[in-house]
């Protein structure tokens, strides 16, 4: 375990899946050859396939202390980059439309909106994604080459690009398929957690460009930063999948949805929009708590009263919604 | 309490002493020799001939092995690759080694440039066209402290005490020179060597172009399957081979 440790909590309530935060990330951090497919952030709609598709069952993470296997993704479940054939269209005078090649099958977000139904109802939210920063990172065990560490200082989780040798073993043992193989460079690559700006006391780039202002960023061990106060105070964040045993450092304020009708008065444990079972599929037990936790701040305000938990998460400024160290870094060589 | 302490370590650096001389290595067993031919043509000539050249020159089978799997996570692979032949030759101050093995799978790319723009400007990105593809390789590795009478380092990318270079040629990503003192511990030096290879019929033909070794030194080969998912440690690798 580190020293310190950095999280992210994310409120999904606020995620309105503009992508703004994925095209911040890709514009500053691989917008370089071999990183086309890769989004170390990515917004994906649930329920739904996810990136790479179905991720969430391909295996990875721990299980009684020991790894868990899992095939590597295939470039079809990332989907291939296509061209369309303009010049055909608009310079040799071809008259079919114009299409995409190869046929496009898979995508960053291909189902994007498609969501579920619950009984005869569709419903669907946006699920912000980025490396979790684990406690306990499976990718870090799997890596022979030792090319992975867990900076002590923050508890950020880095590959160093001289050790590694592109075996991929990384990517296998993630569970949450957030690390990505760059070959031309031939070697793997992930989240940084923005660090070189987090030493110059500027927040995460996907979260200062989030219009919907649904992050909050601190070190956990902090008890001034809302992430630490979100997560272990009001208890109201949530990992994804606790039960892959590797302990994420990125939490997420579960969907607060109203009943699916007459929703005023009515506990939204009766008549859920979004089905329970699923956020447990996500979020573990503790969901259940947790939305009751915040089904009761909300009845507090309601009632004329003041949540704390609901002011932080409204987050209305920076100073609010993150807590930045920068004199934790030591400098390294 | 202490004593008992030093006896449970006493004993224990007993038992270890057997094992640690054991991953030192041992002299080859006879029949392990590779004769080393001295030919008239220069080596960038050899290089680059193609095996009608090598053809001249006395070959030698040897066996493959695998590596049994590393990882518990790790998928089992079959012996796909038995053998590999091995020519050498001894031209102008080099070592020249020939490696031809037959792999039906050619697993290697080029990486397509994107025309007439200079990687700052450009728009259009080269393209990772796979995340699960491996590609082939071989590799020949020797005592980085050779000579006559050198015992073997451990096959396990030697120790701390025995180091060994390896010349590393990948199919996709040319040669490489490493260096380990023991498994786990291979790195690169950053620099490359002379190599050149074919595929051809189910084929692989490439030669390496080492420093010279002298006669009595030890050399051990490795192959690596792409369409098997080698890589690291997952691979085919022969016992170690004398030079004569």
């Amino acid at each position: 375990m580190s020293k310190h440790q950095y999280a992210m909590v994310m409120d999904l309530n606020k995620c309105l899946g503009c992508q703004t935060c994925t095209i911040a990330c890709k514009k500053l951090w691989t917008d370089r050859d071999g990183t086309g497919y890769m989004y170390w952030n990515n917004v994906e709609t649930r329920p739904g396939l996810g990136y790479p598709r179905q991720w969430d069952r391909i295996g990875g993470g721990w299980k009684d202390g020991a790894l868990q296997p899992s095939p590597l993704p295939t470039m079809d479940d990332y989907g291939h980059a296509w061209e369309y054939n303009y010049e055909q269209r608009l310079y040799e005078g071809k008259k079919q439309p114009v299409m995409p090649s190869p046929e496009p099958k898979s995508g960053v977000n291909w189902d994007e909106d498609v969501g579920g139904m619950n009984e005869d109802e569709n419903y669907f939210f946006y699920l912000p994604r980025i490396c979790n920063h684990c406690t306990y990172p499976a990718c870090l065990e799997a890596c022979p080459r030792k090319a992975i560490y867990k900076r002590d200082e923050d508890g950020i989780v880095v590959i160093d690009q001289d050790r590694c040798q592109g075996y991929r073993y990384c990517i296998k043992a993630c569970p949450y398929k957030k690390i990505y193989f760059n070959e031309v460079t031939g070697k793997s690559e992930k989240c940084i957690f923005c660090y070189p700006r987090l030493e110059k006391g500027e927040v995460n780039a996907c979260a200062a460009q989030c219009p919907g202002r649904l992050r909050f960023v601190g070190l956990l061990d902090d008890p001034e930063s809302p992430v630490h106060k979100l997560v272990l105070v009001h208890k109201i964040a949530l990992p994804l999948f606790p039960e892959r045993g590797t302990q994420p450092n990125v939490f997420y304020v579960p969907p607060f949805n109203p009943p699916k009708r007459e929703n005023y008065g009515k506990s939204i444990q009766e008549d859920p929009r979004v089905p329970l079972d699923y956020l447990i599929y996500l979020f573990g037990p503790e969901v259940k708590n947790v939305i009751l936790r915040l089904e009761a701040e909300l009845k507090k305000t309601q009632e004329g009263g003041r949540s704390e938990a609901l002011q932080l998460l409204i987050g209305r400024d920076a100073e609010t919604r993150y807590r930045i160290r920068p004199q934790l870094v030591q400098i390294h060589l | 309490m202490r004593t008992r302490q030093l006896l449970i370590i006493g004993s224990a650096s007993l038992l270890l002493c057997p094992m640690t001389r054991a991953q030192a290595g041992a002299r080859p067993a006879a029949g392990q020799s590779l004769s080393v031919a001295a030919p008239s043509a220069n080596a960038d000539n050899l290089l680059h001939a193609g095996p009608a050249a090598w053809s001249q020159i006395a070959v030698k089978r040897i066996a493959l092995n695998r590596t049994p799997p590393l990882y518990d996570t790790d998928e089992p692979a079959t012996l796909e690759i038995s053998s590999a032949d091995v020519r050498l030759a001894r031209v102008s101050g080099k070592l020249l080694v020939q490696l031809t093995w037959r792999d039906p799978t050619h697993d290697a790319t080029t990486f397509a440039e994107v025309p007439n723009t200079p990687p700052e400007t450009r728009f259009r990105k080269v393209q990772t066209e796979a995340d699960d593809r491996f590609f082939d390789a071989a590799a020949v590795m020797f005592p980085a402290k050779s000579g006559a009478g050198v015992i073997a380092p451990s096959l396990q990318m030697g120790d701390a005490e025995h180091p060994v270079e390896i010349y590393y040629w990948n199919a996709t990503r040319g040669s490489m020179v490493m260096q380990a003192q023991g498994r786990g511990t291979t790195r690169r030096t950053g620099q490359s060597f002379p190599a050149n290879s074919t595929y051809q019929n189910g084929q692989w033909n490439v030669v390496f172009e080492l420093p010279d070794l002298p006669a009595g030194t030890t050399v051990a080969f490795a192959v690596w399957n792409g369409s098997q998912k080698d890589r690291d440690g997952r691979k085919y690798f022969s016992v170690w081979q004398v030079l004569e």
